[in-house]
């Protein structure tokens, strides 16, 4: 059976429609250029009507995790945190630890369920060899990075000021200022700042000063200047404008994972929406299975994927797409799952090696005074004062979430709290409900996300014997974390119980009566952590190709006509959340793209750059 | 005669410690009522009714009003002689072997909009129902759980308190069931077009 893609000719193919793959089709589209979308999951969120269908699903579920609002086509199957627990489901876990982290297969990728948290990476995390004396350089500075960050900052909609993230080292050009303005900090924020802004704590003999600090967020809030907050996307209203008001401004939700009711927050949608639409092309329901090389000349001379029309089935049909140039942008473990399975690399290659996340542990209590527990983005302020340090070369570096959502994340409250106060408490009445009042507003949540180093030894591979209901295989998952993070861990945990102490929070962190999660063990001491699903390291980038998969622009060593995108290309990355960064990069990677496809080079392997 | 709504709705707001009122302003009662008959045994619910009515319900006020501005609730006062008419729900229905696991499960019906199972010693000793596995009601239970209200807060993804209403303090906590209470409060800040970030910040 054939279909209409594969007969239409385009210039770019582009596997997956997240956030790399979408600002990607948006500035290439523009550029003038006809590029194909393979998307493995369903289209739904695209729609205001399926957007909802989503949301209803979020309302219903008994348990209300990350990827509750998102369940997965069975073609496009997806890792889910309550399998870590279980040891079933899509990933295969191979130890010795194991990875905690999920992501979502559906158009929009994973930023439909994420927080939005949207800092840079540190200069300093660039250039964690040569400072420090551990892991690796980057091949690029956080100054090549830096108009890149200030255009990803204006494409995701990021609220923040300058003023609050200036630190660090970080630059930002005269007269540069985000989009819109910092999203106001919490009631809780400003309780917490009142007590710990300045308390200080050693690290190494280091003292550090902390202060509760704005987040920069991919979410709607008053717009600077001429900007124009982007709206939720309706693919079923006039084509030419898809963009809603619906969502120019965070109503406070405090359900921005795992969705935002009104997409005040960003998603990968809304760049999708953005693209010139006569150029695109978008083919939800499309799993990419392989790319096809050229024996020859090494280049990539197709993409074969798997259709399929019934999300609850796996019957599918197979066909193959074909342009000039080729990107797979279908997450950091599904890009390697997909170069690996089509026999790329080779025995000594890098594929797949290096993955990391950032563990991080929960602390959570009860502070003395109300602080307006679940309200709000869940959560507006962190603790940043860490990330950066001469500790860095004797342990991780970590970052303090301030949660707005109570014990949510923790215990499963405020259900876990009343469910405790009634069975266990034994309340009912008006005494049950003073209790709860006076209870649950005070409710605490740090999560303290702690840097990880890369080594080859953790590492997506894949397994004839593990394979999904299409036959794909299923990645399979070696995960180490090391005594560099657990260092970090113990010194953040330090750090919380010190943090409690000074704002009189009574300390209830009791990983027993908390959700489950899997442990970690250093000096008799075990943390229990969680992963912040923020994969990276997988197609790792370098400045040479012995030594890395892809160049500084995320293209192919080996094959000159492939790019390769994502936090996979990362070597390592700081204690910030990846995808600020990976957008920077993308947009980068777009630019170049542009170049050379307008040079109209004949594409030759083991050209440096241009094709 | 009192119908069966109005004892179901009295004995919740003995149990949950909202003014009738409110609960009725959840929408919910009929929703509950038919979701607690689902997963129980036939019969007991009837039972937890009975048990939380004074003896003489259906004589002392002839269709009279069961509902809001009734602020001398009859029901279990009258049964326990005079005394707080919760705790003598407390004593009469949550001390029960059979009465108050099903009065407790109740409580969480209200405050989360979720079913929780019985335990299993319950179901050997007084039978199971088919329905009688932990499940939220409906999305509009999730949304109308009274655990939000009791907290100040809003159910996570619905009833938004608008743009910045996190930065001020919660809304003041009532924890008086008294006659008047509104069934359904307004969040403080709710349509305040500007917030100023607090000076701190
Ligand atoms: C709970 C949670 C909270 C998070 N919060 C933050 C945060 O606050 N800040 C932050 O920076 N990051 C956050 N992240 C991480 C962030 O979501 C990801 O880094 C980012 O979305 C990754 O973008 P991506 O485009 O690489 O991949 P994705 O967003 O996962 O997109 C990949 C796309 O490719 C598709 N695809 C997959 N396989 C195939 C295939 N075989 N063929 C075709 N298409 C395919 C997928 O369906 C998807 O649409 C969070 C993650 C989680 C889980
Ligand atoms: S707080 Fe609410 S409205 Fe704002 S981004 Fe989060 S979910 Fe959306």
């Amino acid at each position: 059976m054939t279909e209409a893609a594969e007969h239409e000719e385009y210039d770019v193919v582009i596997a997956g429609a997240g956030v790399n793959g979408a600002l990607i089709a948006k500035h290439l589209t523009h550029a003038g250029f006809r590029v194909l979308v393979l998307e493995a999951g369903p289209g739904s969120a695209w729609s205001l009507d399926g957007y909802s269908r989503h949301l209803d699903h979020f309302y219903a579920a008994a348990s209300k995790g990350p990827e509750s609002p998102w369940p997965p086509a069975v073609a496009a199957p997806q890792p889910d945190t309550a399998d870590i627990r279980s040891g079933a489901g899509y990933f295969v876990q191979s130890g010795p630890d194991k990875y905690g982290s999920s992501y979502t297969r559906a158009q929009g990728g994973s930023t439909l369920h994420w927080l939005g948290v949207c800092l840079r990476m540190l200069p300093e995390d660039f250039e964690l060899r040569s400072r420090f004396g551990v892991g690796h350089d980057w091949p690029l500075r956080y100054g090549d990075l830096e108009p890149y960050y200030g255009r990803a900052e204006h494409e995701i909609g990021v609220a923040a000021d300058v003023a609050d993230q200036a630190h660090h080292g970080i630059e930002f050009p005269d007269g540069y200022d985000y989009p819109m303005r910092r999203i106001p900090l919490s009631f809780s924020d400003q309780v917490l700042a009142d007590t710990i802004d300045g308390m200080r704590v050693t690290l190494e003999g280091e003292s550090i000063a902390l202060q509760v600090r704005s987040y920069p967020a991919g979410r709607n809030s008053v717009p600077r200047g001429a900007y124009q907050p982007v709206g939720a996307v309706d693919a079923d209203v006039d084509r030419h404008d898809m963009i809603t008001h619906l969502g120019e401004r965070c109503a406070g939700n405090t359900s921005c994972t795992p969705i935002c009711p009104i997409e005040a927050k960003y998603n990968a949608g809304k760049t999708l929406a953005q693209a010139d639409r006569g150029k695109l092309r978008v083919l939800a329901q499309a799993v990419v299975s392989k790319v096809s090389v050229d024996p020859v000349s090494g280049m990539v001379d197709g993409i074969e994927y798997q259709r399929y029309a019934d999300p609850a089935s796996p019957r599918h049909t197979v066909h193959t797409a074909r342009g000039r140039v080729y990107v797979l942008a279908a997450h950091a473990v599904e890009n390697a799952k997909i170069l690996l399975a089509s026999g790329l690399g080779g025995d000594h290659s890098l594929i797949g090696k290096g993955l990391i996340d950032h563990p991080a542990l929960y602390a959570w209590g009860l502070s003395p005074v109300p602080v307006g527990a679940y309200r709000g983005p869940l959560s507006t302020a962190g603790i940043e004062d860490l990330r950066a340090g001469a500790f860095r070369a004797r342990h991780a570096a970590f970052r303090f979430d301030i949660g707005n959502d109570g014990w949510r994340a923790t215990t499963g409250g405020p259900d876990s709290s009343v469910v405790d106060a009634v069975t266990k408490q034994g309340l009912h009445g008006t005494k049950l409900r003073a209790h709860l009042a006076a209870t649950l507003p005070r409710h605490v949540r740090f999560s303290l996300a702690v840097e990880q180093l890369r080594s080859e030894a953790n590492a997506v591979t894949i397994d004839p014997r593990h394979v999904d209901a299409m036959g794909n295989p299923r990645p399979v998952i070696s995960y180490h974390i090391d005594d560099y993070t657990t260092g970090g861990m113990a010194a953040a945990a330090e750090v919380a119980r010190q943090v409690f102490r000074q704002a009189g929070i009574e300390d209830c962190t009791d990983p027993e009566a908390g959700g489950w999660f899997p442990s970690v063990r250093r000096d008799g001491e075990v943390f229990r952590y969680h992963g912040m699903g923020h994969f990276g390291g997988t197609h790792v980038m370098g400045h040479r190709a012995g030594e890395s998969v892809v160049d500084t622009h995320q293209r192919s060593w080996e094959h000159r006509n492939l790019y390769v995108v994502g936090s996979g290309s990362f070597p390592t990355m700081g204690t910030s959340n990846p995808t600020l960064t990976m957008a920077a990069l993308a947009l980068r990677t777009a630019e170049h793209m542009t170049e050379a496809l307008a040079a109209r080079q004949p594409i030759r392997q083991g050209e440096p750059s241009g094709f | 005669m009192e119908n069966r709504i109005d004892r179901f709705v009295r004995l919740s707001a003995l149990l949950t410690g909202f003014a009738q009122l409110h609960l009725l302003g959840t929408g919910m009662a009929e929703t509950y009522l038919r979701a607690t008959d689902a997963a129980l045994p036939a019969g007991v619910l009837d039972e937890l009714l009975a048990a939380g009515s004074p003896p003489s319900a259906g004589s002392a006020s002839p269709g009279g009003p069961a509902l809001p501005g009734a602020a001398a609730r009859p029901g279990v006062s009258a049964l326990a002689g005079g005394t707080d008419p919760e705790a003598a729900a407390g004593q009469a229905i949550l001390g029960d072997a059979k009465l108050g696991p099903v009065a407790r499960t109740l409580i969480l019906l209200w405050y989360r909009g979720a079913w929780t199972a019985l335990p299993q010693e319950w179901h050997s000793a007084y039978g199971a129902a088919p329905r009688d596995v932990d499940h939220v009601v409906s999305a509009e239970a999730y949304q109308a759980g009274l655990q939000w209200d009791a907290a100040g807060a809003h159910p996570a993804g619905a009833r938004q308190q608008g743009y910045g209403a996190w930065a001020s303090p919660p809304a003041a906590l009532e924890t008086e069931s008294a006659p008047g209470t509104t069934a359904v409060r307004l969040p403080r800040q709710a349509g305040a077009p500007t917030v100023t970030e607090g000076a701190r910040s």
